[in-house]
């Protein structure tokens, strides 16, 4: 049996080993920045991704495309019953939409926390060993993508941009255990509840909206949508769905089991949202310390 | 012709990876199962079991570099543990019969080995906090199975590709 520990071998583990430790704890330091290295290997590897990612997207799209054929008749019956009711909100909405502009003029108002510009993005990778759940998008700051943006589906909110290169942005998902990751939220009602949306159940699969002040009284079945004074994210974004309401574990404030309004599977189009109104350093951006007891309320 | 053949297979593995992860997070039933695919290490343990220590492990560098830059923005861990993996499926290829079969069951091993260090490294800088048995049925066991479909449909062509570039080798010499 030869002996595969031979001093030279040894020699090169622990350099490796030591080499490894030093590299890791260097790139642990800064994960919001890449460096230029960084950002060449992630434009060059992001174009060839694309070029892989995107036939696969075509692919997955036909088979969508076949499974809704396939269900057209059931769909179109209920679209059907419920195509009367849309025509009067649509009403309703467009009657509500110039009253509101007509308000915003009467007080001068030209800010609006809820417009933003939208950049579609073709999701073209997830990161394969799925201990953080990120995804990377094929528009960069090339496309005007900041850090820190919202991002989001039809559905809802997924999640926001953590590292953006010239060509591609990293997107960590909502559905992440980072401590760090916050989005500052609002169940809106008669009177709006303000909290942050701090953490992830991998269990129950779903989030968890923290300080909500304990004086107001949260329902399940309430909406979840971002409040827009995070600094970053504009208002009005859907996260999702109350399910429980508890205290948290000091007992000072609620917290709120919120279940996701988008998918986080087979995610293929993401939109980007750049907000109008000026955007400011807060809660949003995990960068900023001194969060806590500030819950915005 | 061969020559440029395998790095290229390595490169389309390497990008078809994140693909077939975005089909990932599975829900059955009330769990949500966590396939990856590792098809990259399955290849280079073919390689080193068939062809060449060095370019197994010149292949490891690389392919883990580019992972840990492009995916996981923290340098250094796959780096690391793709060519040990390829060292290890090395020593112990030289202690058993190499037939299909070993290679085969080799590279399903070395994923599991891989997949164990990865969850290591993940709870030691505190990226996942889920418990060791949480990690092995919602996680491992899909994984491990979703890599053995990978390595029967393409074992064998691996190992033929390899072979000829081998035999092409000798002829040159």
């Amino acid at each position: 049996m030869p002996r595969f520990f031979s001093n030279k071998r040894l020699i090169l583990l622990l350099v490796g080993v030591i080499v490894l430790v030093a590299l890791i704890a260097f790139s642990l330091k800064d994960r919001q920045n890449a460096n230029l290295p960084e950002k060449m290997v992630k434009d060059v590897v992001g174009f060839g991704q694309s070029l892989f990612s995107k036939p696969a997207h075509s692919i997955t799209g036909f088979f969508d495309d076949i499974d809704g054929i396939l269900n057209t008749y059931e769909e179109n019956k209920t679209l059907k019953a419920r195509l009367t009711e849309y025509a009067s909100t649509e009403v309703e909405l467009a009657d509500i939409k110039e009253e509101n502009d007509r308000l915003r003029k009467i007080i001068d108002k030209k800010d609006d926390l809820r417009a933003y510009d939208p950049v579609q993005a073709t999701v073209i990778s997830r990161n394969p060993d799925q201990w953080e759940e990120k995804i990377i998008v094929d528009k960069g700051k090339s496309d005007g993508v900041k850090l820190n943006m919202a991002v989001l589906t039809a559905n809802g909110l997924v999640g926001k941009v953590v590292l953006v290169t010239k060509y591609t942005s990293t997107v960590e998902l909502l559905s992440t255990e980072n401590q760090n990751f916050r989005v500052s939220a609002m169940i809106p009602g008669k009177k709006d509840i303000f909290g942050l949306m701090e953490g992830y159940d991998p269990e129950r699969g779903e989030l968890i909206m923290k300080r909500i002040d304990s004086s107001f009284e949260v329902k399940v079945g309430q909406k979840v949508m971002s409040s827009g004074l995070g600094g970053i994210f504009p208002k009005g974004l859907l996260i999702g769905e109350v399910t429980e309401v508890s205290t948290d574990d000091y007992g000072l404030t609620k917290l709120a089991y919120v279940r996701p309004a988008a998918e986080f599977s087979m995610l293929d189009h993401v939109m980007i949202a750049k907000r109008q109104s000026a955007t400011e350093k807060g809660t949003d951006d995990p960068g900023t310390s001194a969060t806590e007891g500030e819950d915005g309320s | 012709m061969t020559r440029f053949i395998i790095p290229l297979i390595a490169v389309v593995l390497f990008f078809l990876e994140p693909v077939f992860s975005l089909f990932s997070p599975i829900e059955l039933g009330d769990v949500r199962y966590t396939l990856v695919p590792r098809f990259v290490i399955v290849y280079l343990v073919f390689i080193a079991s068939y062809y060449d220590l060095r370019k197994a492990v010149l292949y490891g560098l690389c392919f883990g570099l580019l992972y840990d830059m492009y995916h996981i923005d923290i340098i250094g861990i796959y780096t690391f543990l793709y060519p040990l993996i390829c060292f290890l499926a090395f020593v112990i290829i030289r202690q058993v019969h190499r037939s299909t079969g070993t290679v085969m069951l080799l590279s399903l091993f070395m994923v599991v080995l891989l997949e164990m260090m990865s969850y290591l490294f993940a709870s030691l800088i505190a990226l996942t906090s889920i418990s060791f048995e949480v990690f092995m049925t919602a996680r491992l066991v899909p994984t491990v199975i979703a890599n053995l479909i990978f390595i029967i449909l393409f074992g064998w062509l691996f190992k033929n590709l390899i072979y000829k570039r081998v035999v092409e080798k000798q002829a040159g010499m």
